[in-house]
Formats: C-alpha cells, structure tokens, sequence
C-alpha cells in the first residue's frame, strides 16, 4: 500500500489537471450527471490502493489483452496504478510455487477486501480436470479466492456467462462465475472481448464509492450496458428508412447503409461498442463494415449464425420497428428517455457531492 | 495502400442531413436557470452535451446562438482541452480532446471560473517551492 492516488500519479507525470478531464470524461460515459467527475477525482485521488486478484480460468487472454493493450501510453493505465494487483499470472514476474506464494499471501493480508477479477470460465467435468494450476482445479481455486473476497468482477463473456468454451456441446461442462459463486456480489462485464473503458469504469466507480455499479437483470453495469449496440447505432437512420445492405460488396454496403440482413445482432445485443467504439475511439465493427456478433449476450455463439437475419424479433426490435414508423424523431425521443432510464441523478444537471452519488 | 483505393464511402450521416431536431432550444432555458441560480447563490452547474440526443446541426446552432466571449483557454492535457466563455459571460462551452484529437466528452459550464483552470492549492504549494529554490540559488 501506498500514500494516495494523486501522489503516485504525480510521480509519474500525470498531472491533477489530466486526472481531472479524465474523470470528467469517464462520469459522462458512465452517464454519471456532469459534476460527478470532480467528486470522481477527489475521492479516487485520495483512495488508497486496494488489493486485487485476478484469476483466469478457461479463457484465451483476449481479456487481457484488451485491457492491457488499450492504448499506449493509456490513460487506462492509470486505473491499473490505482489498484495494488497482486496476483495476474500473465503480467507478474513471479511464476510457479512463487506466484501462488503471492496469491495466498494477498488473500490472507487483505482477507474480506481484495476484489477478485476473473477471466475465463469454469469446467466442471470431471471434476474439474480440464483446467487446472498448480495442480488445482478452477472451480476449487475460485471458491478459496471468492470466500475472502468483498466483491467479483467477471471480466469477459466466458466469466460472464460461460462464453465460447459453453459454446455446444460444451465439452468441458464450462459454467459461469454466478453459476458457482452464490453469495459475493459479482458484476458482469461481458464481452469477447469487453471494451477497456468499460472495465475501468467499474474500477473506477469501485474505487470512489466502494461498491459496485448499478447492474442490470443479467448483472452488467448498466451505465454501459444500458442501451443496445442499435440504439445508438449511426447507421440507425438506414435501418429505421429500410436501407439495408444485402451483400458485403454491393451498393448498399458502400454506402454505409444498415447491416441488419447481413447478420448484425445490434438490436438485440447490450454494448456501448456504438458510442465508445474500439482502439481508443478509432472505430468499430459495424463502422468497419461487419455486422454486431452479439458477444456481450449469453450464448452469442449458438445465436444461429453471424451471417443470417435475426428473425425472431425480439423486445428491443419491435421497439426499433415502432420507431421506424413514426419515424427519426421518434429514435431521438427514445435514446433519450433511454438515457434518462439508466439514471435518474442525470436528470438534475446539479452539484453533485459523493454522497448524493452513494445513494 | 491508401484509404481512396477502398470503394468505400464513409457516411456518417443519412442524406438530406439530420438537421435540427428542436432539442437544442429548451437548453437555453434550462441555462437561464443555471445562470440564474449562480448569481443567486454562486452555485456553479454543468450540462454533458455528449449525454444528450444532439445532432452535429443542434450543437452548431446552440454555438452559434451562445457566440464566443473574450476568453478562450487550451489545456494541454493527454489531449487538447478548450474552455471558452461564450458571449454570455459565465456560460463556457468545455472540449476535452484525446491525443488523436477525438472529442472525448463536451459540457457547458455555468461558473465564474471553471474548476479545472483554477489551480490546486497543493500544485500552488509546489510552485512555491521551486521559487524558494530559484531564490536560495541566486
Ligand atoms: S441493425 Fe446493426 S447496422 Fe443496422 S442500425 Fe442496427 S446496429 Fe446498426
Ligand atoms: S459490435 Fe457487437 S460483437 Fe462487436 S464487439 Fe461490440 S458487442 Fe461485440
């Protein structure tokens, strides 16, 4: 442990004044009101490292390196100067009997506080023999480490949900962490893999309340996971005049029109992949031409096929249909009250203090 | 290779432009409220421009409505910064840039001063040491 935040900041060049429009920046994206970014700063730069765990299980270290790799130098660096992280198998030094020395000594120095991050899911089969270290299954590491941890972030879509290892026929019996874990508080930040923002956000808001961010009914934050990829699509306008793309060369296509018959699974899927896009705000799939695969939903991989049409409309597309008749403004109004749905304290662009944050 | 000899035109827009929707106008009222309180109790307010449905044409008529006041600062910062008065003084129009000079986020401020020209009483007191030290130096 370390003096505050803002001291080890400065120590590495990051002045009060980057903090402070990074946390603003962040506030808005997690649709925080516009104020909250400064009480965001003043608590995180006096927090005091907390101690984090990461476990990956079943997994492939996409995760991680989305996360890592975000952008360089990344200000998504800082966060990960915020935490004190004392087991990660893929970044550490240490390896072998040394590496889990470290582990079970940050979980008895910290008992009851780390948080526990895991990547990957949990095979059950045969006993759990399909993913093991050190000689011990997932499932029994992830039950020690969750006993004594105060709360689970399930980073990616295999922790989430079980991801691609649970694709059919599920070979391994893999499962989710929630599948195993009863009685923690857990967020889910799905994905394959999961937007680095997204994840520091979480952090973040970890770091300045200590607790976790208000979830949806399937556990994800909902200041990013409140709105569908289609939502806030920019091709919407296409969708919503029925100008679609039908091949990936065709007219429609080099005009940017909307992706829907070509597989995008935007209208069902919950990301914030269309409004905080990918590489450092560079671009994202759909802008890049390809249809939404869907991969922050469970199961997205026995969807029925990337390339085929949804077909059974679900909730979010008979929505997006009633938009279309009416028609662009009624896009407008919904995006809106979307916004204001996930959360009532944006409604009043007040003072905001920590505490009214809290509540 | 570079990007024209892909057959790909980027649009971002519908054709026949967005256009105005009429959610910039009731801005200028809730602004008036703000700029009220200020002067009432020199409680400062924010408005995240980025959290609400603005078309590009909204956010220029609302630039164009507020105009451009005599103080513009840039912050350099991981990215550029701008924070300009508007021509209502005490109403700065707020741009946070990222190094590839992307817009990050964009507010309106109603303040006296925004919070983040303002220096920090603790980066003051590093200031002073290093004019102690020129000062032993001479
Ligand atoms: S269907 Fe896909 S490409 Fe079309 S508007 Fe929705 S999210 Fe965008
Ligand atoms: S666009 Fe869809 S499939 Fe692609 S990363 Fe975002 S949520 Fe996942």
């Amino acid at each position: 442990m370390q003096g505050p935040l803002i001291d080890t900041l400065a120590r590495q060049g990051i002045t009060r004044r980057t903090f402070l429009k990074y946390c603003a920046t962040l506030a808005s994206m997690m649709a925080l009101p516009p104020t909250a970014g400064r009480a965001m700063a003043e608590a995180m730069a006096a927090a005091r490292r907390p101690s984090v765990i990461w476990l990956p299980f079943q997994e492939c270290t996409g995760c991680t390196e989305s996360i890592t790799r975000s952008h360089s130098p990344t200000i998504e660096g800082m966060i990960f100067d915020m935490i004190s992280l004392d087991y990660q198998e893929t970044l550490m030094a240490a390896a072998g009997h040394q590496a889990e020395a470290a582990r079970a000594n940050a979980m008895k120095e910290n008992a009851g506080k780390y948080l526990l991050i895991v990547d990957g899911s949990i095979p059950l089969k045969m006993d759990g023999a399909y993913s093991c270290i050190g000689g011990r299954s997932n499932v029994d590491i992830l039950k020690e480490a969750a006993a004594g941890c105060a709360a689970i972030v399930a980073m990616g879509s295999c922790a989430s949900y079980g991801g691609i290892p649970k694709a059919n026929p599920n070979p391994t019996g893999a499962v989710s962490v929630s599948d195993i874990v009863k009685d923690k508080p857990i967020v889910n930040i799905p994905g394959c893999p999961p937007i680095p923002v997204v994840m520091t956000g979480v952090l973040a808001h970890y770091l300045t309340f200590g607790s976790l961010p208000a979830l949806d009914d399937k556990g994800r934050p909902k200041s990013f996971y409140g709105d569908t990829i289609h939502d806030r699509c920019y091709r919407r306008p296409f969708y919503d005049q029925g100008k679609f793309a039908r091949t990936f060369d065709d007219e429609g296509a080099r005009q940017g029109w909307c992706l829907f018959e070509l597989g995008c699974k935007g209208p069902v899927t919950h990301n914030a992949c269309a409004t905080v896009k990918w590489n450092g705000g560079t671009s994202w799939p759909v802008e890049s031409g390809h249809g939404c695969l869907g991969c922050s939903e469970p199961d997205f991989w026995d969807g029925g096929g990337f390339y085929k049409a949804l077909s059974a409309p679900a909730d979010p597309l008979k929505f997006a249909a009633a938009a279309a008749v009416v028609g662009a403004g009624a896009g407008v109004a919904v995006s809106f009250a979307n916004r204001a749905k996930k959360s009532a304290a944006r409604a009043s662009h007040e003072t905001t203090t920590l505490a009214d944050l809290e509540k | 290779m570079s990007l024209d000899a892909i057959p790909i035109h980027v649009v971002n827009a519908p054709s026949g432009e967005p256009g105005l929707t009429g959610n910039a106008p009731p801005l200028l009222r809730e602004l008036l409220e703000q700029v009220r309180r200020l002067l009432d109790t020199g409680e400062p307010s924010a408005i995240d421009l980025s959290a609400l449905p603005l078309t590009p044409a909204d956010l220029d008529w609302l630039h164009d409505k507020l105009g451009s006041g005599e103080i513009a600062v840039a912050l350099q910062a991981n990215g550029e910064s701008t924070l300009n008065e508007t021509g209502c003084p005490g109403v700065w129009w707020i741009t946070h840039r990222n190094e590839q000079g992307a817009v990050t986020s964009q507010f309106i401020e109603v303040t006296f001063v925004p919070e983040l020209v303002k220096a920090h009483p603790r980066d003051v007191a590093i200031g002073q040491e290093q004019l102690e030290f020129m000062i032993s130096d001479l």
